[in-house]
């Protein structure tokens, strides 16, 4: 079964990760912007960070026979630093036009500040303008009022629900996503969020529209080959594989392609692995 | 404060380290270079050591004499060192106070920022810093979010509402424990309430374990409604 994984931030995984994804069946990979688990203070932070998604990155995850695709966005987190913030926002339209740019994400709530509010709008306004869908992140805490307010912010600004991915979400907020109209990301983690029994068992509760699975793999505990052991749980809980193939691939495929910046054709072959390839100079073999 | 804090870091010195520590008292001055207090605040745990401060009863009762709020017990020798240089450049330049306190925290290590947020109760006009204090409590980093959550009077005192119920359910996310946030009590709110009892929900629906001081925060109407959904 062909996996693709819409949420895993490979920037801060290794080679081996990557050589493990592939092997496990994981095709594609959306790698969404986020922040690098402490603030950034300058502007030329964010601009190198932008650069690696669309270069060095994606290079990367090609030598490994994986095809890459990321989002642009001011995650809320750093949202919180107007000036800066600005600053990113400045930045956005150059990259949102950039091949291998399928969403507008992470965007969402954090601490759900005013200004969080404020730079999450702007973005839905900039998914609008550049015809890009959204991808939208959760809070830890407050979660369920967290999701609430973004469904009607979404709804308020009149963004189109099947364009919106609502992700990390839980017991508690999954029926009000599908209820929305919106895409239902669920994040597998290790420890926390959501882990691949309690995915299972949503699953054979709300079914397989609309809802994704991914592993948002980072610096943090977490790990990349979740969603191939979510699949694994599905089947011996007796999800039949139509189901889990429309979770782990059509889905995800669906949602990033409906506004034609990732063709579903690209996917019917893998990047050839040829690393003696060097992307400005510098190649994964090293040396 | 800063008379209560030099003889309990002299107490703490041996020769090498208290010539250190007397010779940056005395550079405090208006003229000082911003860059010549910067490096002393950097260098302060390689000059004067990391102990746990450990104070005497004598000394608690000292600084609670300041503050009552105040207890330092989880003060190294070396938070108490740079919190007396910034208090000897406030005393020194007050009008320069905030620019020099702002240069030592930004591009801080985690440990400088974690001496900076257990010092900021003892600042002058500490109320001016509450955005460095709310953004402090982003980190991923559980022992700098500490440094300002726990043991701290400042959040009470000078925290919004919105910003004090995030720093309790980060704390509760954390499992650190609600005895350690300074003035809860007189801080409690319905919709701090109401967010806990949303985790509680949360927690229970995944199978997972309700932290047990939760429910300090939830007050007893939410509490009995939580109860009364379980039942049925």
């Amino acid at each position: 079964m062909r996996i693709f994984d819409p949420h895993v931030h490979m920037t801060s995984r290794t080679t081996d990760d990557y050589e493990a994804m592939a092997a496990a069946g994981i095709a594609a990979i959306v790698e969404p912007a986020f922040w690098l688990g402490q603030p950034r203070t300058t502007v030329g932070s964010f601009v190198d960070y932008f650069n690696s998604l669309v270069g060095w990155e994606r290079f990367r995850a090609s030598q490994f026979g994986i095809r890459h695709y990321c989002t642009i966005g001011l995650n809320p987190k750093e949202a919180n630093n107007p000036k800066l913030a600005r600053e990113v926002l400045d930045l956005l339209p150059r990259y949102l036009e950039k091949d291998g740019v399928v969403a507008v994400g992470e965007i969402g709530y954090d601490d759900q500040t005013d200004v969080e509010e404020q730079f999450f709008g702007e973005q839905i306004e900039l998914a609008r303008e550049f015809g890009l869908p959204i991808l939208v992140h959760t809070p830890h805490r407050d979660k369920k009022r967290g999701t609430e307010r973004t469904i009607a912010l979404v709804r308020r600004l009149g963004f189109p629900p099947e364009r919106t991915l609502i992700d990390h979400n839980n017991e508690e907020t999954l029926p009000l996503v599908l209820e929305s109209g919106c895409w239902a990301g669920h994040t597998i983690y290790p420890h926390t969020k959501m882990d691949e029994h309690r995915m299972a068992a949503l699953v054979q509760k709300y079914g397989a529209e609309r809802v994704i699975v991914n592993s948002a793999a980072d610096w943090g505990i977490s790990d990349p080959l979740k969603v191939p052991k979510t699949i694994a749980v599905m089947r011996s809980a007796g999800i039949d594989d139509g189901a889990i193939e429309k979770i782990v691939w059509e889905n995800p495929v669906a949602f990033f392609s409906q506004t034609g910046r990732l063709d579903p054709a690209d996917l019917d072959t893998r990047p050839a692995i040829d690393r003696t390839q060097t992307f400005e100079t510098n190649r994964v073999t090293r040396g | 404060m800063l008379d209560t804090l030099i003889p309990i870091l002299r107490a703490r010195c041996t020769g090498a380290s208290r010539a250190w520590l007397d010779g940056e008292m005395a550079a405090a001055s208006p003229g000082r270079p911003a860059a010549d207090l910067i490096r002393a605040y950097t260098v302060a745990p390689r000059r004067i050591g990391r102990a746990s401060l450990a104070l005497s009863a004598d000394e608690r009762e000292l600084v609670a004499a300041h503050d009552p709020e105040l207890a330092l017990s989880q003060w190294t020798v070396d938070d108490a060192a740079r919190a007396a240089i910034l208090l000897a450049a406030a005393s020194a330049d007050p009008s320069r106070f905030q620019e020099l306190a702002l240069a030592c925290y930004e591009n801080g290590d985690a440990r400088e920022q974690q001496s900076w947020l257990r010092s900021l109760p003892m600042f002058p006009a500490p109320e001016r810093f509450v955005a460095q204090a709310i953004d402090a409590c982003r980190t991923n980093i559980v022992p700098l979010f500490e440094a300002i959550a726990c043991e701290n009077p400042f959040p009470a005192r000078f925290f919004p509402e919105r910003n004090f119920n995030q720093l309790v359910l980060k704390a509760l996310f954390n499992t650190i424990g609600m005895s350690r946030i300074v003035g809860l009590a007189r801080r409690l709110n319905p919709e701090l309430s109401r967010m806990a009892a949303d985790y509680v929900k949360e927690r229970q629906a995944a199978s997972r374990a309700v932290p047990p001081d939760i429910w300090d925060v939830i007050a007893e109407r939410d509490a009995a409604q939580l109860r009364q959904e379980a039942r049925s």
